[in-house]
């Protein structure tokens, strides 16, 4: 239908090339356009103090608005309890999703929908509203990234959040019960059947009092295995179960793929079981946990798990069902192999083969091969058990090899070219080297104590090359001074020639991320609206949902008042709401609009409402209106010109005094010049 | 009764005329050759399916846009905001333009042309079996009725079209939030409204009606010739009774029947 616009388009372009060849072919000018061109930009480095490399830099990561970044970074947001979504190679910031944290701009967990997500994830009865969010998962299929939902793990409480990639919002928050923290977590199995969390400081299971005397005996570790229904986009709780782990601290976990599909592993630290106690004058867990040469890598077949789970051979403790290590043991499900001190990082290779971990107090990276372990394991050959009777097998022969790259490497992810990159904390470098042929490439000084480290899609089956980003801790020097809380600092790296560059610093000012994932642009569909009426966390249209002309306050029940209201571009409707004192005020609001972008926000005064209305979604609020008063509700998103014209009144008025109209409505003021129909939007039909 | 050699004419003059130009029509006795007879039978069914496909034109035109508006603002830098009009409604970014509109007190788009687009149907049926009877009954003097009433359809949308766009622009909500003067949007071509760029323009229904109207001219320039031939044409009223109905008509077609003598 457009062709004859796109007609027009074409000729007038035609038009327009055809001017410019002309002038172009117009023999008067010099040569030299170009030169005054490079000439201007060099003039732009002296002044700016940038070398060509800067500008290369520049080049390859400026990206014009109005285009789009390749990839996109889901970042952990640290203590903010936030997810961040940036762009690459811009490093842009595109939003900040609210996951364990009210996040006010989204109307995240301020009265609407959305508290329940975070009122219903506390611990023990109590309300958490900040996390330390660690690991962003996206979801898979067939162990690569598919674009619909990602995973993140909270360590301080030991939660897992699921964000819907099809809107970016928050839509679920389990909590477990059984441990006092996380780490290992969010990751994924291949096709997202089972989201792996594991803890990490031991504790009862259950979260019990028990002396710290009896550490070893009723202290434990777990990995939940969170099962995920991807029809319903939430993970199933009922359905989900764990393994129980001995009392090594385990850290990071990976999930097997490819040939090692079905089996997962979680590396460990302080096998030593120290428990610390400085003030009794014993060591600190720091060298407590640091006395082993050799801490533990856990190997589990979960599918073998599954099965034993299926069949029953659990307790169950809190609601979930756990098998015990002593089953999973005797079952071929458990089994650790050494793993060289303080080990950090467990990253599966793209193969499925290889198993890599780092070491924050060793210099290699140590590359575990499936195989080996796998035929380890069938032949039950052990080189013995430890104190919980649970099988260990050779570290020298369940290892290929391993590769020295340096101080205190940590976690490692990988390109398309057989390439593998470790970040390294002490040397404050990425390391590349060829997971292959266990050879040390190349060394990259970043900036500074580099913690994980990301590639495009670099932890799935088919990484896709071209960046790295080294999530540094510190940043020191890069940025002015903001405080002495000084922002992180993500530094994006070109990987496609000979040697490693440095393309960007981008600060992050909101916490500290941890782990983060890049997935190309064009495997992610989000929405532009919603269908008029949307619960975004039900699902489907709120049964509260009103329509243009439907608009009504209900006080039928008595002490309740339900307002079902609209908002489209510039009014409320009802515009003005007169509960008594003591009512619990029901907001059913739905926004009408649908164009893309235009986006309305609801607050009450006092009340600590706050809303984002989408176009099309539905949101419900409830509120008592305990204290008399007169408050204004208005829009908080500059959605029109007449945006600060999209108010109205919460009127309150005292227990007891009868309402001023029979409507419930307080009728205009006399003077007052005839106004425009209150339901100005309403059809006038 | 004219002898049937009168209008035995022009054959050589208007063949060298070229073929792009409808054929005179030789109106002949009909010859035991057939060839003259087939001509006339070619011409009177051609007439027929003319108009018959000319009347389908308009029935599809139904489910076809008439016209196209575009709106360009800032705000909607994808492809703007479009609205479709058929004979039976309007669809595209309706609710987005109603929005718009409100500011400047416009009623709503759905209540434009309610009458109209209800019996949209109707009166395309109602206008085929009117334009079918009167190809089959015109006589001499009304050859070019059918087309005429036909032309109706497009040239009554635009009308009808225009009259709504004028009352719409007019008839502001002395209320509104912002107070314009009163204008008609444009129909053809472009025009701007605050910060909106406006393009108009028709669309393939349209666009088929026309094409059925000028199927219609031409039908009605064979007709014309075929009753400037016709033997009848001196006696010939408002009704032929020769062509397609009547007594005279058979098989054959005008001229036909007299001269069976031959």
């Amino acid at each position: 239908m457009n062709t004859r616009l796109a007609v027009r388009a074409l000729a007038g372009i035609a038009l327009v090339i055809g001017t410019v060849v002309a002038a172009a072919c117009a023999p008067q000018k010099p040569k030299g356009a170009d030169l005054g061109a490079s000439q201007s930009i060099k003039s732009l480095m002296e002044k700016r103090g940038l070398s060509e490399a800067d500008v290369e830099a520049a080049l390859k990561t400026y990206v014009p608005g109005g285009k789009y970044d390749d990839y996109m970074i889901f970042a952990s947001g640290g203590q903010s309890g936030q997810v961040l979504v940036m762009g690459v190679p811009s490093m842009r910031l595109l939003k900040v999703i609210g996951v364990f944290t009210p996040e006010p701009w989204q109307g995240y967990g301020y009265g609407g929908d959305s508290t329940a997500v975070i009122d219903g994830a506390g611990q023990s009865g109590h309300k958490i509203t900040w996390a330390d969010v660690h690991h962003p998962n996206l979801s898979e299929s067939k162990g690569d990234y598919d674009g619909q939902y990602l995973f993140v793990n909270d360590k301080a409480n030991a939660r897992v959040a699921v964000v819907d990639l099809a809107d970016f919002n928050t839509k679920q928050i389990v909590v477990n019960p059984l441990v006092s923290s996380d780490h290992g977590g969010a990751f994924v199995t291949p096709d997202t059947d089972y989201v792996i969390e594991t803890s990490q400081y031991p504790a009862p299971l259950g979260r019990e009092y028990v002396p710290i005397d009896q550490y070893k005996d009723k202290y434990r570790g777990l990995a939940m295995f969170w099962k995920f229904d991807r029809k319903k986009g939430r993970i199933d709780p009922a359905q989900s179960w764990a393994i129980e782990l001995p009392p090594y601290t385990q850290d990071l976990a990976d999930a097997g793929k490819l040939g090692s599909d079905g089996w997962a592993f979680i590396n460990s630290f302080n096998t030593e079981m120290a428990v610390g106690g400085t003030l009794e004058g014993k060591p600190p867990i720091e060298s407590g946990a640091s006395q082993n040469d050799m801490d533990y890598l856990h190997v589990i077949n979960w599918k073998a798990a599954e099965k034993l789970v299926a069949e029953g051979k659990t307790t169950t403790i809190k609601g979930f069902r756990v098998l015990s290590m002593q089953t999973a043991a005797e079952n071929g499900v458990l089994t650790l192999i050494g793993e060289p001190k303080s080990p950090h990082g467990c990253d599966v290779t793209p193969d499925g083969k290889d198993v890599i971990v780092g070491g924050k107090l060793d210099t290699h990276a140590t590359v575990y091969n499936f195989d080996k372990i796998k035929a380890l394991i069938d032949a039950k050959k052990y080189d013995g058990k430890d104190v919980y009777g649970i099988p260990i097998l050779s570290f020298k022969e369940s290892i290929r090899g391993q590769v020295e790259i340096g101080l205190g490497p940590l976690h490692t992810v990988f390109d398309d070219k057989g390439m593998a990159y470790t970040s390294v904390f002490l040397d404050s470098a990425v390391a590349k080297w060829d997971y292959k042929n266990l050879k040390l490439i190349e060394k990259l000084p970043v900036h500074y104590n580099i913690g994980h480290i990301m590639a495009a899609e670099g932890d799935t089956v088919s990484p896709d090359g071209h960046y790295v980003v080294a999530m540094n801790k510190m940043s020191i020097d890069r940025f002015t001074g903001v405080g002495p809380l000084y922002p992180q600092n993500f530094q994006l790296i070109d990987t496609d020639g000979d040697k490693m560059r440095i393309l960007s610093d981008t600060p992050i000012g909101i916490g500290e991320p941890h782990y983060s994932q890049m997935i190309k642009i064009d495997k992610l569909k989000p929405l532009k609206m919603y269908p008029v009426g949307t619960n975004i966390y039900q699902g489907g249209i709120d049964p509260n949902a009103t329509v243009a002309g439907k608009e009504r306050i209900d006080r039928s029940k008595p002490g309740v008042v339900d307002v079902y209201m609209t908002a489209i571009r510039s009014h409320f409707t009802p515009d003005r709401i007169e509960v008594e004192e003591g009512d619990v005020v029901n907001l059913h609001i739905t926004s009408l609009e649908q164009a893309e972008d235009q986006t309305h926000g609801f607050t009450i005064n006092m009340y600590n409402v706050d809303l984002s209305l989408e176009p099309g979604k539905h949101e419900n609020v409830t509120f008592k209106a305990d204290l008399p008063g007169v408050y204004p509700m208005y829009c908080t998103e500059f959605c029109s010109a007449l945006h600060l014209e999209m108010a109205g009144y919460v009127l309150v008025r005292p227990k007891g005094t009868p309402a001023p109209g029979a409507s419930g409505s307080a009728s205009g003021s006399a003077s007052a010049a005839p106004s425009a129909a209150p339901n100005a939007s309403a059809p006038k039909k | 009764m004219s002898h049937p050699s009168e209008v035995h004419q022009g054959n050589g003059g208007d063949r060298a005329g070229g073929g792009r130009k409808v054929r005179h029509l030789e109106v002949v006795p009909a010859t035991k050759e057939g060839r003259p007879l087939g001509r006339m039978l070619a011409t009177r069914w051609g007439i027929l399916g003319a108009t018959i496909a000319a009347l389908g034109m308009f029935l599809y035109s139904i489910r076809l846009p008439w016209w196209h508006f575009w709106l360009f603002a800032p705000q909607y830098p994808r492809k703007g905001l479009e609205l479709v009009v058929s004979l039976t409604g309007v669809s595209g970014d309706v609710a987005e333009v109603n929005e718009i509109n409100h500011y400047i007190g416009m009623k709503h788009l759905e209540d434009a042309a309610v009458f109209e687009r209800q019996i949209a149907f109707g009166a395309i049926v109602a206008l085929g079996v009117i334009v079918l009877v009167l190809t089959l009954a015109e006589g001499k003097r009304f050859a070019a009725l059918s087309a005429t009433i036909a032309a109706g359809l497009p040239l009554g949308f635009v009308a009808d079209s225009w009259w709504w766009l004028r009352r719409f622009g007019h008839e502001l909500d002395a209320h509104a939030a912002v107070k314009i003067k009163a204008f008609t949007p444009q129909m053809f071509g472009g025009g701007k409204i605050g910060q909106f760029e406006t393009f108009a323009t028709p669309e393939t229904g349209f666009y088929l009606a026309a094409g059925a109207v000028l199927i219609l001219a031409i039908a009605s320039y064979v007709r014309s010739r075929v009753c400037a031939s016709c033997a009848k044409a001196a006696t010939c009223g408002a009704v032929c009774t020769s062509l397609f109905v009547g007594p005279g008509a058979g098989l054959a077609g005008p001229g036909s029947t007299p001269p069976k003598e031959t």
